[in-house]
């Protein structure tokens, strides 16, 4: 059996961070195996011997250490991998593999970074899956919520953790999910990359998976009958099916009186409808159809637009991109720099571009306005989205008008009404397929 | 045949784009926005279209005008389309300014209005007024007043009933409808330049069946908006001791038939807030001098187009149940000279 550590040892003669020591106890001698960067080396050989002192054998001390004892060699190797300490005697007969004392490699749970909830508790989801279940677990006291996980990847073995509740989420969907789960052969990096494995979707600009930081969301999710899935290593909780309500209303909002929930709720819709529209609607009116403004209006926007030369649809267009661009620019930028950015963005390209007259005043306020509109609906991914949907609705308007507007708009419905993931199309307003309890 | 799916996606995607015209499309800025149509014929032979057109440009919104003559109204819109700096859309024009002589040969008015309703460029909603004065001055008199913007003329016909009670304004569409009506005639406001102000009131002129009849005074005016229902709010009168505004009025008429002729009973309410008064002046004289002199202003209206057999208060729609449709299209003039109308006004205070 001595061969098994010269096994491992060549298997590792690559790794820097690899190490095995010997060492020996009063009752036995033996190699201790693992990497370096996972383990805590010191304090997990001060456990092992006050393990020690308290046992009388050899095979007493591996036996209390670890239950997985005297396993062949392959398996030594995937526990090493795992960040397992493994032990090996000298005389190669007694192995075993030890959970041991980890390095912290994990964030310690903070705040969310990319929401941002009024009136709520703070907590986000961190890198390790088992944080992130062990918070669903706190906040959901139930023996309903059931935990499924998955190793999957061909390279890399990434872990993946399926949540639902039992007699509530529809038992035809988690099996169908759990059968696509277990289907998976490549490995999984992103969202997309699990996108790809349910319905095909390949230039829908919706995803499968409505992801949040926050616990309490999730946790709102199980109890609408809603299945929520974990990846290793990401601090989002994927929420599955993604519906459009998700865009337009969070479980945070309920902790206003009613009246004020409905009021946020309905700016949000206005937001994410104003942003599909109003670049669409100024070109419409501006080039198209000025018949439809009262007098004095039509006049105001003839005075405003005096004198550029640009067409409406040139310089709607060319700023809704340069606006886009700016909002990709900020994110990009690291934190110090991004302030800069956003006022040359913001003030004195806006400032310049009107004085400069190269576009109408009353452009600039449109585009201000529809800014300001798209980061109204929850989730950068669906703010991007309906970022994305207004550019067909804007070329329609600059041929055929108000009409064009219009069939844009209901093409663009029609559209999200067509998105389904695994047969719940994405329009659903609620998710009420009741699970029997198995 | 193309099979795959991009390819037909791409072929109708293109197609929209290159098939639509979208070039010939002219941003706001690039069109002259009329706001009002002059109509007018000299000699009896041309006619000459007068267009108002507001200039964008500075700050205090001028206008010019432009006019060209032609044969047909047709001939001189293509005369005006050719000769213009920009393309002109005539989306905007709110008012049509016709001059009397033209309202007066039925023929060419009918067939005036009927071009005006069937033309795609100009809106049936733009209102139809007539005047006694030259249709240039009109037009141009904006410009010679201090303080007034291009659309002056679409403002003075959109204050509110509340605020110029005895103006009313009559879209195209409905003096077209009107030609073909048997029970109702219609009433088009008539104006002339002002000295002070870019339009003076001067009354309404009747129409029966795209005729002209006469021209009746504001006052006048002002009972036809009462019999019409609508909100005479604001109204203010003089009774020469007393002046009182209207808050309020409401009609309310019955019809009955006495040996083949009609008659009718209408309560007019009026509720009144008294201005001011001389002293020693109680409110039920008030009261009998409103009602009187309301009621005598309408039994001469109602003598006067009795006589020229025009139903300007549509007394005829009410009868549409008791008089056969094949009667109905002599109403005005087998019925109508023969009606009798008990009209009592109740004024009250607010």
């Amino acid at each position: 059996m001595r061969n098994s550590v010269k096994e491992i040892k060549t298997k590792f003669s690559t790794q820097g961070d690899f190490f095995i020591e010997e060492e020996s106890y009063d009752k036995m001698s033996c190699y201790l195996i693992g990497f370096k960067t996972l383990i805590d080396l010191p304090k997990t050989k001060l456990y092992i011997q006050q393990m020690g002192e308290s046992c009388t054998s050899k095979s007493a001390l591996l036996g209390k250490l670890s239950e997985e004892t005297n396993v062949n060699t392959e398996q030594l190797i995937k526990g090493i991998l795992e960040g397992k300490l493994v032990i090996v005697t000298k005389d190669g007969k007694e192995n075993a593999i030890v959970d041991p004392i980890v390095q912290n490699l994990n964030s310690s749970i903070g705040e969310p970074k990319n929401e941002s909830p009024v009136h709520s508790s703070t907590d986000a989801f961190v890198e390790d899956i088992n944080t992130n279940v062990g918070m669903l677990r706190k906040r959901l006291n139930t023996d309903r919520l059931c935990h499924c996980t998955y190793q999957v990847g061909e390279l890399d073995k990434r872990r993946l953790s399926m949540l639902y509740i039992n007699g509530k989420a529809p038992n035809d969907l988690v099996n169908k999910i759990h059968h696509q789960l277990n289907q998976i052969d490549s490995d999984i990096e992103t969202i997309d990359d699990l996108n790809k494995r349910f319905e095909k979707r390949r230039l829908s600009p919706v995803s499968h998976f409505s992801a949040t930081e926050l616990p309490i969301q999730a946790i709102h999710s199980l109890k609408k009958n809603r299945i929520v899935l974990f990846m290793d290593n990401y601090p989002f909780a994927l929420v599955f099916p993604n519906l459009i309500l998700d865009m337009f209303s969070t479980e945070n909002d309920r902790n206003f009186p009613f009246i004020l929930t409905f009021m946020l709720r309905f700016f949000r819709v206005i937001g994410a409808v104003a942003t599909v529209i109003f670049p669409a609607l100024y070109v419409a009116l501006v080039s198209v159809n000025p018949g439809i403004f009262r007098t004095d209006l039509a006049l105001f926007v003839a005075k405003s637009r005096e004198g550029i030369p640009l067409s409406a649809f040139l310089e709607t267009i060319a700023m809704v991109v340069l606006v886009d661009l700016i909002l990709e620019a900020i994110v990009r930028l690291p934190k110090s720099v991004g302030p800069a950015i956003t006022m040359v963005g913001g003030i004195i390209l806006g400032q310049a571009v009107v004085e400069a007259n190269l576009v109408s005043n009353l452009l600039v306020i449109v585009i201000t306005a529809v800014v300001i509109a798209s980061s109204a609906v929850i989730g950068m991914q669906n703010s991007l989205y309906i970022r994305l949907l207004k550019y067909p609705i804007l070329v329609l308007a600059s041929l055929f008008g108000i009409l064009g507007v219009f069939i844009g708009f209901i093409f663009t419905i029609i559209y999200l009404a067509s998105l389904t993931s695994d047969d719940i199309p994405y329009l659903t307003l609620r998710f009420e397929h009741k699970g029997d309890t198995k | 045949m193309i099979k795959s799916k991009v390819s037909r996606l791409s072929i109708v995607f293109l197609s929209i784009l290159f098939l639509s015209g979208c070039w010939d499309i002219k941003d706001i800025n690039n069109r002259s926005l009329p706001l009002v149509l002059g109509i007018s014929k000299e000699n009896g032979q041309e006619y000459k279209l007068t267009l108002q057109i507001p200039i964008p440009k500075s700050d205090n919104q001028i206008s010019r005008t432009v006019t060209e003559k032609g044969k047909t109204v047709t001939n001189a819109l293509g005369h005006i389309q050719t000769n213009s700096e920009n393309a002109i859309d005539y989306s905007q024009v709110q008012l049509i300014v016709i001059q009397k002589n033209l309202a007066k040969n039925q023929q060419e008015f009918r067939d005036l209005i009927k071009f005006l309703m069937g033309s795609e460029d100009i809106p049936s909603r733009a209102l139809v007024a007539i005047t006694d004065d030259n249709v240039e001055n009109v037009l141009s008199n904006i410009n010679n007043k201090l303080g007034v913007n291009a659309s002056a003329i679409y403002d003075y016909f959109n204050k509110g009933t509340a605020w110029a009670p005895e103006l009313f304004s009559t879209p195209i569409w409905e003096v077209y409808r009107s030609q073909f009506l048997s029970t109702k005639d219609i009433a088009v406001p008539a104006v002339r330049a002002g000295k002070d102000t870019v339009l003076v009131f001067e009354g309404s002129t009747i129409l029966r069946q795209g005729q002209f009849i006469e021209t009746i005074g504001p006052k006048d005016s002002q009972m036809i908006n009462v019999f019409n229902n609508k909100d005479v709010k604001g109204y203010t009168e003089n009774l020469g001791f007393a002046s009182i505004m209207v808050t309020n009025s409401s009609i309310q008429s019955k019809i009955k038939m006495n040996n083949n002729k009609p008659y009718v009973t209408s309560d007019l309410r009026l509720k009144i807030h008294i201005l001011e008064r001389k002293q020693g002046i109680t409110n039920k004289k008030i009261y009998e001098k409103i009602e009187r002199l309301t009621e005598r202003r309408f039994y001469n209206l109602l003598k006067k187009t009795q006589h020229s057999q025009s139903d300007i208060f549509g007394f005829g729609q009410q009868f549409q149940h008791v008089i056969s449709y094949h009667d109905l299209k002599d109403w005005r003039y087998k019925y109508y000279p023969d009606l009798k109308v008990d009209f009592k006004v109740h004024a009250n205070l607010e």
